[in-house]
C-alpha cells in the first residue's frame, strides 16, 4: 500500500490549487455576500480545464482520470470557495454520474457527453417536501401517456437548480408498489414545457451556489428519457449517492483544510503578550488536533475514492469518509473562528464563511445520521 | 521547426529559507518546488509559437535530480512534445557558465530554430544562462523580452529597458530569447493534457555526457543580510509631529531638497 499521489494527481492538485487561489478565491467573499452564482467562473472555467468530466472515459467527453483526482479537484476548489466545490460535485456526481452508471449507449452520447465537456450543467432532483432522508416518500408522479410520461410534483433544495440544463428526476411510476419499488429515474431537460423553477432558497452558507425548487406541472417527456429500468429509481438514487458522498466529503475536507490554513497563518502573525500566539501551547495543541483530524479525514476520503476507481464496493467507506470529513469541517472551522477571535467573527476574514459553509456538509447528500445508518446497517447485516 | 525551452525547478518563494550546512547554498529540505516563474513565460511562448507554425517539435530541457521531472511534466502538460532531463544531483552547485555549457552541448547540432529560457532563475538570479547559451552556440540573443512575434524566420521581440522604455528588436532565427514578466499569461495545464503528458517521451541523459566546461566562479559563502533596526515611530501632538517629520526628511533624505 502506497500513500503517495501519482504524478498526474500531483499535477492536478497543483493546477487546481493555482486556479482556485488566483481566480476563484478573490471573488469568494463578494459572491457569498451577494448570493451570486458566477456561471463563467464557477463552471465555464472548470470546463475549459477539463474538470467537468474528470472521471468519465474520453469517448464520453471526459478526461479519463480517477476518483482521487476528482476528490482532489473538489477539495482544492472548496479550500477557497465551498460553493464552487459543490457546483462541480453536484454536476459531476449527481447530474452526470447516474447517466454514466445507468444510461444506455445512446443516452450517454446524448446527455453524458455534453455534461462531461461542460457544455451543459447537471443537477439531481430527489428531495421533496415529504421525502428527504426517506426517499421512499417520493410523491412526484410519472404517469404513462401516449409515447411518454406525464410528470407532476415538486422537488426542493436542488443544488445547481435553475442554472443546470440537465436534471435527473425521481418520480413514482407505480402507486401500488411498496415504498421503494415504484420509483423510476428520468432525465428532464430545462426548457421542457411544464418544467419550471420555484423559489430560490436563502441559505446560511454556500450562498454563491444556487439552490432552487423544481416544479413539474403536466410535464410531458418522451419514454426514452427514463434512466435505468422502470421501478428501479431507488437503486439509481442510492448508487448515485454513494458516489456523491465522495464529492461532499471532498468538499468538507477542502473547507477544513482552508480553515486550518487560515488559523495557522493567523496564529503565526498575531502577537499577544509580546509573542506570536502560535507559541502558546494552548493554541499549538488546538492546531495540532485540527491538523490531525484533517489528515485522518483526507486518508478516509482518498481511500473511498481509491475503492471507487478500483471498482470495489465503497458504499460503507464513502459513508464513513463523508461522516468524518463533514464533522471535521464543522469542528475545525469553528475552532478556526475561535483562534482568530474577534477577527474570526468578522466577514473580513474567510473563516466565518467556512464555518457557515461547513454546516451543510453534515446535512446534504445524506445527513450524518443517515451516514451512521448506512455504516451501522452494513456492520450488522 | 524545432523549438527548445529550458526550465528550472526552484523552491516556492514563499518558503522559509535556511542556509545549508556547507554554507554556499540554501538548505533544500522541506521545501515545496515549482517551475521558475520566468520559465513559465518561456514555456507558454514556446507552446504558442508551436501552435502558430503548426509543424513544430518542442523539447523541454531541465537539469537536476529526478525530482525536476515533476516540473517537466507540467511543461509537457502545457504542450511541450518531449522532455530532455539532464540527470545531475549536484545541479544546485553548478555555476551559470557550466549550466549554459551543458545546455549548449545538448543543443549543438540539433538544429533548434528558437531557444526560449527565462530571463533569470528565482533562486540564483544570475540572468546569465540564456545569453551564455547563445554565445556558446554562436547565435544571436534577445534578453528580457515582453513581447514575441514570429514571421517567416524572423523574430520580432519587444525588450524591456530601464524606466519603462521598450525596444523593438528584429532578429533572424536561429536565436535565443530570454523571457520576462509581462510576456504572456501562462496557461493552466488542462486535465486531458495532464493525462496525455504521461505518454510523452522524457529521456534522461547523464550530465557527464554534456558537461565539457569548467566552473569559472565559485560561491564563497551564502548569508542573510544583517538585520537593520526597526522603523522610527514618532509620538506626540500633530503639529509638533509634522515639524519633526519635516526636519527628519530634510536631514536624512533628499525629498525636500
Amino acid at each position: 500500500m502506497i500513500f503517495e499521489l501519482t504524478e498526474e494527481q500531483g499535477l492536478i492538485r497543483d493546477m487546481v490549487r493555482e486556479f482556485a487561489e488566483k481566480e476563484v478565491a478573490p471573488s469568494a467573499r463578494e459572491r457569498d455576500e451577494n448570493e451570486r452564482f458566477d456561471r463563467e467562473l464557477m463552471f465555464g472555467r472548470l470546463a475549459e480545464l477539463g474538470l467537468t468530466g474528470i472521471v468519465f472515459p474520453e469517448e464520453y467527453g471526459g478526461a479519463g482520470a480517477d476518483y482521487i483526482s476528482y476528490a482532489i479537484a473538489v477539495e482544492e476548489l472548496s479550500r477557497v470557495c465551498a460553493s464552487t466545490g459543490v457546483t462541480l460535485s453536484a454536476h459531476l456526481s449527481l447530474g452526470a454520474n447516474p447517466i454514466y452508471l445507468f444510461g444506455t449507449e445512446e443516452q450517454k452520447h446524448k446527455w453524458l457527453a455534453p455534461l462531461a465537456k461542460g457544455e451543459k450543467m447537471g443537477a439531481f432532483g430527489l428531495t421533496e417536501p415529504s421525502a428527504g432522508s426517506d426517499a421512499g416518500g417520493t410523491r412526484t408522479t410519472a404517469v404513462p401517456e401516449g409515447d411518454g410520461w406525464r410528470v407532476n410534483g415538486t422537488k426542493i433544495f436542488i443544488t445547481n437548480g435553475g442554472e443546470a440544463e440537465t436534471y435527473i428526476v425521481f418520480a413514482r411510476t407505480d402507486r401500488t408498489a411498496e415504498k421503494h419499488h415504484g420509483i423510476s429515474a428520468f432525465v428532464i431537460e430545462k426548457g421542457t414545457p411544464g418544467f419550471s423553477f420555484g423559489k430560490k432558497e436563502e441559505k446560511m452558507g454556500i450562498r454563491s451556489s444556487p439552490t432552487m425548487e423544481l416544479v413539474f406541472e403536466n410535464c410531458l417527456i418522451p419514454k426514452e428519457n427514463m434512466l435505468g429500468k422502470e421501478g428501479e429509481g431507488f437503486k439509481v438514487a442510492m448508487k448515485t449517492l454513494d458516489g456523491g458522498r465522495i464529492g461532499i466529503a471532498s468538499q468538507a475536507l477542502g473547507i477544513a483544510q482552508g480553515a486550518l490554513d487560515a488559523a495557522v497563518n493567523y496564529a503565526k502573525e498575531r502577537k499577544q503578550f509580546d509573542s506570536p500566539i502560535c507559541r502558546f501551547q494552548g493554541i499549538q495543541f488546538q492546531l495540532a488536533d485540527m491538523a490531525t483530524q484533517v489528515e485522518a479525514a483526507r486518508l478516509m476520503v482518498y481511500n473511498a475514492a481509491y475503492r471507487a476507481s478500483k471498482g470495489v464496493s465503497y458504499s460503507q467507506q464513502s459513508a464513513m469518509a463523508k461522516l468524518m470529513a463533514s464533522e471535521t469541517a464543522m469542528k475545525v472551522a469553528t475552532q478556526a473562528v475561535q483562534i482568530l477571535g474577534g477577527y474570526g467573527y468578522t466577514r473580513e476574514f474567510p473563516v466565518e464563511r467556512m464555518m457557515r459553509d461547513a454546516k451543510i456538509t453534515e446535512i446534504y447528500e445524506g445527513t450524518s445520521e443517515v451516514q451512521r445508518i448506512v455504516i451501522g446497517s452494513a456492520l450488522t447485516r | 521547426m524545432k523549438i527548445l525551452v529550458c526550465i528550472k525547478q526552484v523552491p516556492d518563494m514563499e518558503s522559509k529559507f535556511k542556509v545549508a550546512a556547507e554554507g554556499t547554498w540554501y538548505d533544500n529540505q522541506d521545501l515545496a518546488w515549482r517551475m521558475n516563474e520566468y520559465d513559465e513565460y518561456a514555456v507558454e511562448q514556446a507552446v504558442r509559437l508551436k501552435e502558430q507554425v503548426g509543424d513544430a517539435d518542442l523539447t523541454v530541457l531541465s537539469i537536476g535530480s529526478d525530482k525536476v521531472k515533476e516540473t517537466m511534466k507540467k511543461a509537457l502538460a502545457m504542450g511541450c512534445d518531449r522532455g530532455a532531463h539532464i540527470a545531475d544531483d549536484a545541479a544546485w552547485n553548478k555555476e551559470p557558465f557550466q549550466v549554459a555549457g551543458i545546455i549548449a552541448e545538448y543543443a549543438r547540432d540539433k538544429g533548434f530554430d528558437v531557444i526560449f529560457t527565462g530571463m533569470q532563475s528565482q533562486d540564483r538570479g544570475s540572468g546569465q544562462v540564456g545569453v551564455l547559451v547563445a554565445e556558446m552556440l554562436e547565435l544571436p540573443s534577445v534578453s528580457t523580452i515582453v513581447d514575441f512575434g514570429y514571421e517567416a524566420g524572423t523574430i520580432i521581440a519587444k525588450r524591456e529597458l530601464e524606466g519603462g522604455i521598450k525596444a523593438k528588436v528584429k532578429v533572424q532565427a536561429p536565436a535565443v530569447v530570454t523571457c520576462q514578466l509581462g510576456l504572456n499569461t501562462p496557461r493552466y495545464p488542462t486535465l486531458p493534457n495532464i493525462m496525455k503528458a504521461k505518454k510523452k517521451e522524457l529521456l534522461s541523459i547523464p550530465v557527464a555526457e554534456l558537461l565539457k566546461v569548467n566552473a569559472r566562479m565559485e560561491t564563497a559563502n551564502m548569508f542573510f543580510p544583517e538585520k537593520k533596526g526597526g522603523g522610527l515611530v514618532l509620538e506626540g501632538e500633530a503639529g509638533e509631529l509634522a515639524d519633526r517629520l519635516i526636519s527628519i526628511l530634510k536631514d536624512k533624505t533628499t525629498v525636500l531638497k
